[in-house]
């Protein structure tokens, strides 16, 4: 089964292909990584999906949805979110607005609603209110609820740039080097995050990193890139023991 | 838990609804129902003279204005330069009617209610006409499209015969269930209901700012990427901004239309765009209350200067009016002091001096 196809995907950026040919089956329930030297590719892989870029060939297909040339407004509808690289939060907001922000799809009244503000909208916001809580309970974050977002520590604003994302109620989660920059202790707490995504939540996982120990640990699926060429593919066992993968990435001891 | 439902220590909620409240305290709630009561109180307890009373309503008019400026330009960060040009659409659209009918049709007097709530649609219908930009541009370039559309309204009504060229447009006196309304109520009555008028608003955008229509205005000025990413079509969200503030300008230019008995071309020029701008930055931009500030403050600096200038003027003997000259450049020097000093403008030192009170005696 199939959640999400990638199939023969190539971006070019004027002369130069940032993705070429990428063939990608991601199955529900599972954390695929993706993987790859710098510049090799996986974040446009993930733009792609996201909708941020769109491919110059080739498509992009969830459930029955084609995702090739949707807007990442669109994409989010579907139930695809995605927590950034480069944190892209709402800085000069607290954290719970962070996160009661990104659950825009979800609420349904009207703007007249929401300008008297009595019954439905009020409702949903507490209701809102209460999914947010629970994601706030989830990642750890009730120290910080009511703090502003730019004034809090690196390793813990990745963390909320996870819990937004997954206040959107995924079912696919793109997480772009979710562990970077982070500390030991910081890396277990995500990990344990993720794992719990995968158990609890049921959410498809996909995860782009740059620590190989983290990866070969809790991925089902990998997918290594390198000049925007996917050069192996499978469990991470196949991919240790892949010749060109070694050569490409891993390397000798 | 018992709680003191006047003096709150902490958070005591034991439901979301219970956090979603404008008032935490009763004691907020009771200094807001007493401040509103004081304003519509106080006409009553004490005369006024007609021209003090037009400073008033000139203001809360302003208010009106920069209560919609402040949404898309402090909320949704996408400045505005022709915010002047929505209060002339809002005006123009009750003058027009004026032109069809005559100034004393009984459209004019007794549907005026209808008349500046149509302003304010037909100034929201603008908004989103002039937002459509926003779709592609940002910063700068979608400021200067603003402009553009500021200098395409004064041209196009300076060049309409319909709108008699930019010369006054009378409006005829309206009339309410006591009968018309005369030459001396004229102000106390226009004062009665912007004063309500502004009630409303200003609830409706409170209201607002606590549910998804409010929050994707943040959204877009903080990270249109990330609004994006969260469901939110970044440009769409900034049309709606703009037609959020058109509508608010365009209530304030009907209300302007009446209260100035007419509408002429030179209410609506590029000088009052900035000079609302300069209120929003000035009552501080991103804040509620920041519009109510604003407007006052600017109207308080130009009457200073107005008296500092005749005193000056009685002292150095000096003939010609000094405040023409005065006034644009304690104009320039506030706005220049406060986006110094104060960016977050008087609604920061309303928001210190409230903390402090509640408080005290502690610092913290």
């Amino acid at each position: 089964m199939t959640q999400l196809l990638v199939s023969e995907v190539t971006l070019t950026f004027g002369g130069l292909n940032a993705l070429t040919q990428v063939d990608m089956t991601i199955a529900p329930g599972i954390i695929t990584s993706v993987i790859g030297p710098n510049g090799a590719g996986k974040t446009s892989l993930l733009n792609c999906i996201s909708g941020f870029y769109h491919p110059t060939s080739g498509t992009i297909a969830y459930g029955d949805h084609d995702l090739t040339q949707a807007p990442p407004h669109r994409v989010s509808t579907v139930g695809i979110a995605r927590a950034f690289q480069n944190l892209e939060l709402f800085r000069g907001l607290s954290v719970l607005d962070n996160l009661l922000l990104a659950r825009h799809r979800h609420l349904d009244y009207s703007l007249w609603h929401a300008v008297v503000f009595l019954g439905k909208a009020s409702q949903r916001e507490a209701e809102n209110r209460h999914y947010v809580e629970k994601v706030i309970d989830f990642m750890e974050l009730e120290p910080y609820r009511k703090s502003i977002v730019g004034n809090l520590s690196y390793g813990v604003q990745k963390r909320v740039e996870m819990a937004r994302a997954l206040t959107l109620a995924p079912q696919l989660l793109l997480l772009d080097e979710p562990m970077a920059g982070m500390n030991i202790e910081e890396k277990e707490d995500i990990v344990r995050f993720i794992l719990d995504l995968k158990k609890e939540w049921s959410v498809t996982i996909v995860l782009v990193e740059h620590d190989l120990g983290v990866v070969m640990d809790i991925s089902d699926a990998v997918y290594v890139l390198d000049f925007g060429q996917v050069i192996g593919a499978g469990s991470p066992a196949e991919i240790a023991v892949n010749r060109k993968v070694i050569d490409a990435y891993i390397g000798e001891e | 838990m018992a709680t003191n439902r006047w003096l709150a220590t902490g958070n005591f909620f034991s439901s979301y609804r219970e956090e979603q409240r404008i008032f935490f305290t009763a004691l907020d709630r009771s200094a807001l129902l007493a401040a509103v009561c004081l304003l519509a109180l106080w006409p009553l307890l004490v005369t006024i003279d007609s021209k003090f009373m037009l400073v008033i309503d000139t203001i809360l008019v302003a208010v009106v204005a920069v209560l919609g400026l402040n949404l898309v330009t402090g909320f949704a960060g996408l400045i505005s330069i022709g915010h002047a040009a929505f209060v002339g659409i809002g005006a123009y659209t009750v003058a027009s009617f004026a032109r069809l009918l005559g100034e004393n049709h009984v459209v004019l007097t007794h549907a005026w209610p209808l008349l500046i709530l149509l302003g304010g649609l037909v100034g929201a219908a603008f908004g989103a006409l002039v937002g459509l930009p926003a779709m592609r541009l940002k910063h700068l370039y979608l400021a200067i499209a603003t402009l553009s559309f500021q200098m395409i309204f004064q041209w196009v009504i300076n060049f309409m015969d319909f709108f008699n060229q930019g010369q006054t447009i009378a409006i005829g006196r309206v009339a309410w269930p006591g009968g018309t309304v005369t030459r001396g109520q004229h102000y106390l009555f226009w004062y009665y209901i912007i004063l309500t008028v502004i009630v409303v608003l200003a609830f409706a955008v409170r209201n607002l700012l606590r549910t998804r229509y409010g929050r994707c205005l943040i959204a877009v000025r903080d990270n249109d990427r990330a609004a994006d990413a969260m469901g939110m079509h970044p440009g769409l969200t900034k049309v709606y901004a703009f037609a959020l503030a058109g509508f608010f300008a365009g209530v304030a230019g009907g209300l302007q239309a009446y209260l100035y008995r007419g509408v002429g071309i030179e209410s609506f020029t590029l000088h009052h765009s900035i000079n609302y701008l300069a209120m929003a930055i000035v009552g501080g931009l991103g804040t509620l209350h920041g519009a109510f500030w604003g407007p006052a403050a600017i109207k308080a600096l130009d009457l200073l200067v107005e008296s500092f200038s005749s005193w000056v003027g009685e002292i150095l003997t000096i003939s010609g009016n000094l405040a023409t000259a005065f006034k644009p450049l304690s104009f320039g020097l506030v706005i220049v002091l406060f986006l110094m000093f104060e960016p977050r403008g008087v609604a920061n030192w309303w928001r210190i001096a409230r903390s402090y009170v509640k408080q005290w005696p502690f610092r913290y």
